[in-house]
């Protein structure tokens, strides 16, 4: 039973089905185009670039999911199985690094690393004066880049799937017997995995579509050469080739997640739960862990942070806080809220329905608003582009198109906090609220949206956020010399002007702390 | 129960999201407003779509304003983005005039229709006829030449003579190229093929594909520094990005060589910025003068002075620090013709498979 009347029924289907189609035509156009391509630049795009674009990509995505696993479990098993002063705090602070977009990372360490750079010096004076270091602008110091940037994601989830641990089994095994690393490897690990999978997809499908990092480092992906591709040619072909088969790549790794998920399931035996023990530390032990997290913690975002600040009180950096500057923080702000408001216009019909009618159609409708999730900045940007200039190019380089873009790239953001409010409050309040004698209206206004209402709140910050440090689509849609901040800093940064990009990226990481902790508080304990 | 459900409804319009559709007006409203005033000032100004870094292009432009009282609109991108830009915005863009920094796409932007052409004597009188299109749609500004730079620790002057010697495996790991994408090298290409042919440009691109490895740069003024610092040896660059470099810091080792000027060689690779006005502006007084302010002497002088460039008038001097004009010779390939040669060019650059 649904609370509203047949005809509005099918005016929300509308928005649905509008919504679905505003995220999966550009796809299919870009397919198409892609499909359409001459063949000659299929051969030559497969024989030259495909193969070390796909190589880089994937071996990168390998690497940074090796370095996030070792960082993300071992800090996870240390705040929840260690007791040492401090581990609260460090069990919040080692969230903070999801502040950090990658292209701030990525400029802060081509500085730190980089040729003649601090640690470099450093390092000459331990080795002698003709020892290098590895370059940032290598396979390595991407991956250290992206690996620091990404950990979070499986310390988060590999932290909770601890918590929410039963020792039982464990203790179940030392009684017959197993040493603690067998136990380790046959009970702790095989127990986590769901939740690791599901932390290493999170970091995959960041580092593939990753655009950031990956440009101000110079290390060729298909994220990158897509965007290369779309500045340096007069025509769309070879771009559309690549986004493809970047979305293919995606999709690919994306279901092998759900295979896995699926394959993986553990149950709880209710009843018996008891939270584990943590191991006592004496001081010896408090040192040493507390040194770790916090080499861990200051390369990936204390000290950044702190440069930055530094950067920011340079004069340098003084003299561009001007009234442009300001425009700058104004054009950030604009979009995102545009963007944010827009996305929950578009995602709470599809969420809506999905749950309250799940016909065929309005899941599949649903599902299709996912697609965003395989579709990068750059490819996002190029989809959108060739489908205005097609259909209503009055649009074309307006914020609009800017808009269309963003929704569709966190479409997925938003429904994922909006699906789960909906689905949790029942058909029932509604129905009462009815037999109450509300009218349909009254019931969505003072029951229904006040539920939900956290819901979208979070829908809303997280496509906030993520619009403040979008990169790509921003530099391939915007409005000539309509600058946000993060393009601001990545113009700044790829030119290496270290303290004219500062005050911007700092602003970028403000901003996004709060919005953290409100989505922590949320599901801080749940998870 | 439902039909008294449905009675209830029809008296009610539907209008479930009242609270959502304020924001959505409020909305709309920001969005439009942020577009009407790019259209509204569009009306007294000059709007200029750059492809030239902003500071090279900017104090010539901030002079021209200061003499004539025409504020101008500068929007800085990149080159081919801006063409593909301006072809798609058709006649409803907002460019007045283009500017940029590679002959081939100027003519590109004429062969695709956006130019109007100029019938200006101070255009003839100023610019010599090599350095502008021929129906005079676009119009050299100023002129500039692929160098090799090198780091003077690193390298001895006459181990480099030509930019063939930058493919000797020797350099490996210690060139700077600009990245495939960048308008100049594709130009530079198109260039040596005219010169020496396709088979011996592609061996030469392999080879600074593989000596360069990831030493590949999205701006010149990169290369510069790396090369200054001593990251790297030897780049291929503009020639005034190391003057610019060496205006502020006189004392960096880096020094420069004007390839290929041995006997026989093809000669320096030349290439020009340029200014077009658009067909469709309505603003053609206002974009004449500022054409007209770019040739004359006051403004070529910007040029030479404050980006070392060679300027175009004859009568300009190029700034005494770069190598004399007259001391070497430039590769005989005629500029428009950059355009026709850029998709083959384009095509060996991927076939090669640089960055």
């Amino acid at each position: 039973m649904i609370a509203v009347r047949p005809s509005s029924l099918s005016s929300l289907q509308l928005a649905a089905l509008a919504s679905a189609a505003l995220v999966l035509l550009p796809l299919i156009y870009i397919m198409a185009l892609a499909l359409s391509a001459d063949p000659g630049v299929w051969s030559r795009l497969w024989t030259t670039r495909v193969p070390e674009l796909l190589w880089n990509t994937i071996s990168l995505a390998g690497a940074v999911v090796l370095l996030a696993l070792v960082l993300g479990v071992s800090t996870a098993w240390i705040v929840t199985r260690c007791d040492f002063p401090g581990r609260r705090l460090w069990e919040v602070a080692l969230v903070l690094p999801l502040a950090m977009p990658t292209f701030v990372l990525a400029y802060v360490f081509n500085y730190l690393l980089g040729f003649g750079g601090p640690v470099e010096a450093l390092w000459q004076m331990l080795a002698g004066p003709q020892a290098r270091i590895f370059s940032p602008q290598s396979f390595l110091g991407v991956t250290v880049v992206m690996g620091l940037a990404t950990f979070p994601f499986i310390y988060l989830l590999t932290r909770s799937a601890l918590l929410n641990f039963n020792v039982s089994f464990e203790e179940v095994a030392r009684t017959c017997g197993a040493s603690p690393l067998r136990r380790i490897i046959s009970v702790t690990l095989p127990l986590l995995r769901p939740s690791i999978v599901a932390g290493v997809a999170l970091v995959i499908l960041y580092v593939v579509s990753d655009f950031g990092a990956v440009s101000l480092l110079r290390y060729q992906t298909l994220t990158y050469a897509v965007f290369q591709q779309m500045t340096g040619q007069l025509d769309n072909q070879a771009a559309s080739i690549l986004s493809v088969l970047l979305v293919v790549l995606a999709l690919l790794f994306l279901l092998t997640e759900r295979w896995f998920r699926r394959k993986s399931r553990f149950y709880q035996t209710a009843g018996r739960y008891r939270a584990p023990q943590r191991i006592q530390c004496n001081w010896l032990q408090t040192v040493g862990l507390t040194a770790s997290l916090s080499i861990i913690l200051g390369a990936a975002f204390g000290g950044p942070v702190c440069l930055l600040i530094l950067w920011s009180l340079s004069p340098e950096a003084f003299a561009i806080l001007d009234a442009r500057f300001f425009g700058f923080v104004w054009n950030s702000a604009v979009l995102a809220t545009l963007a944010a408001t827009a996305g929950v216009l578009v995602g709470l019909p599809l969420a809506y329905l999905a749950s309250r009618k799940p016909t065929w159609l309005n899941t599949g409708c649903l599902q299709a608003a996912y697609a965003g999730y395989v579709l990068p900045g750059p490819v996002a940007a190029l989809a959108v582009l060739i489908l205005c200039l097609k259909l209503i190019p009055v649009v074309y380089g307006t914020v609009f198109v800017l808009i269309i873009a963003y929704v569709l790239h966190f479409l997925p953001a938003g429904l994922q906090s909006l699906e789960p409010a909906i689905q949790q409050i029942t058909p029932n309040l509604e129905e009462v609220a009815r037999t109450l004698g509300l009218s349909a209206r009254q019931t969505v206004r003072q029951v229904t949206l006040p539920l939900i209402r956290n819901g979208i709140i979070v829908a809303w910050v997280l496509i906030f956020l993520q619009t403040m440090k979008e990169l790509p689509a921003t530099l391939l849609l915007r409005p000539v010399g309509f600058d946000t901040l993060a393009i601001r800093v990545w113009l700044e940064a790829s030119e290496e002007y270290y303290q004219l990009a500062a005050p911007s990226a700092l602003l970028i990481v403000l901003v996004g702390l709060p919005a953290l902790g409100l989505l922590l508080s949320r599901d801080w304990r749940a998870a | 129960m439902s039909r008294s459900l449905h009675k209830a409804h029809r008296t009610t319009p539907c209008t479930n999201y009242r609270p959502l559709i304020g924001i959505f007006t409020a909305c709309s409203v920001l969005l439009f407003s942020m577009i009407i005033p790019s259209i509204a000032a569009a009306a007294d100004q000059l709007t200029v779509y750059s492809g030239r870094a902003e500071r090279l292009i900017k104090p010539a432009l901030d002079e021209f304003t200061a003499k004539t009282g025409i504020q101008i609109a500068l929007l800085s991108s990149g080159t081919t983005e801006l063409v593909n830009r301006m072809k798609a915005e058709g006649n409803r863009s907002p460019a007045d005039v283009f500017i940029t920094n590679d002959a081939g796409s100027l003519e590109l932007a004429r062969t695709a229709g956006l130019f109007r052409p100029l019938s200006m004597r101070e255009i003839e009188r100023a610019i010599p006829p090599q350095f502008r299109a021929t129906d005079n749609s676009w119009i050299g500004l100023s002129g500039r030449f692929w160098i090799i730079t090198y780091n003077t620790k690193m390298v001895k002057p006459d181990q480099i003579t030509s930019l063939l010697d930058l493919a000797d495996p020797i350099w490996k790991g210690k060139l700077a190229i600009p990245n495939a994408g960048s308008e100049y090298l594709q130009a530079g290409v198109s260039v040596i093929r005219a010169s020496i042919g396709d088979d011996r440009t592609k061996t030469l691109l392999e080879g600074l594909r593989d000596n360069a490895g990831a030493q590949v740069y999205q701006k010149s003024s990169q290369i510069v520094e790396a090369v200054a610092k001593g990251q790297v040896a030897l780049g291929i660059v503009n020639h005034y990005y190391v003057y610019r470099h060496l205006a502020t810091q006189p004392t960096s080792p880096i020094a420069v060589v004007m390839p290929d000027q041995q006997e026989g060689g093809m000669g320096a690779i030349m290439n020009v910025a340029g200014i077009g006005v658009l067909k469709h502006t309505p603003r053609m007084e206002q974009a004449k003068l500022l054409v007209e302010f770019l040739v004359a002497q006051a403004g070529q002088k910007i040029f030479a002075d404050l980006d070392k460039e060679y300027p175009l008038h004859p009568e300009v001097q190029a700034d005494p620090a770069l190598v004399e004009r007259k001391s070497f010779r430039a590769a005989m390939v005629p500029l428009a013709k950059l355009a026709e040669l850029r998709a083959p060019t384009l095509r060996l650059i991927e076939q090669v498979g640089m960055r």
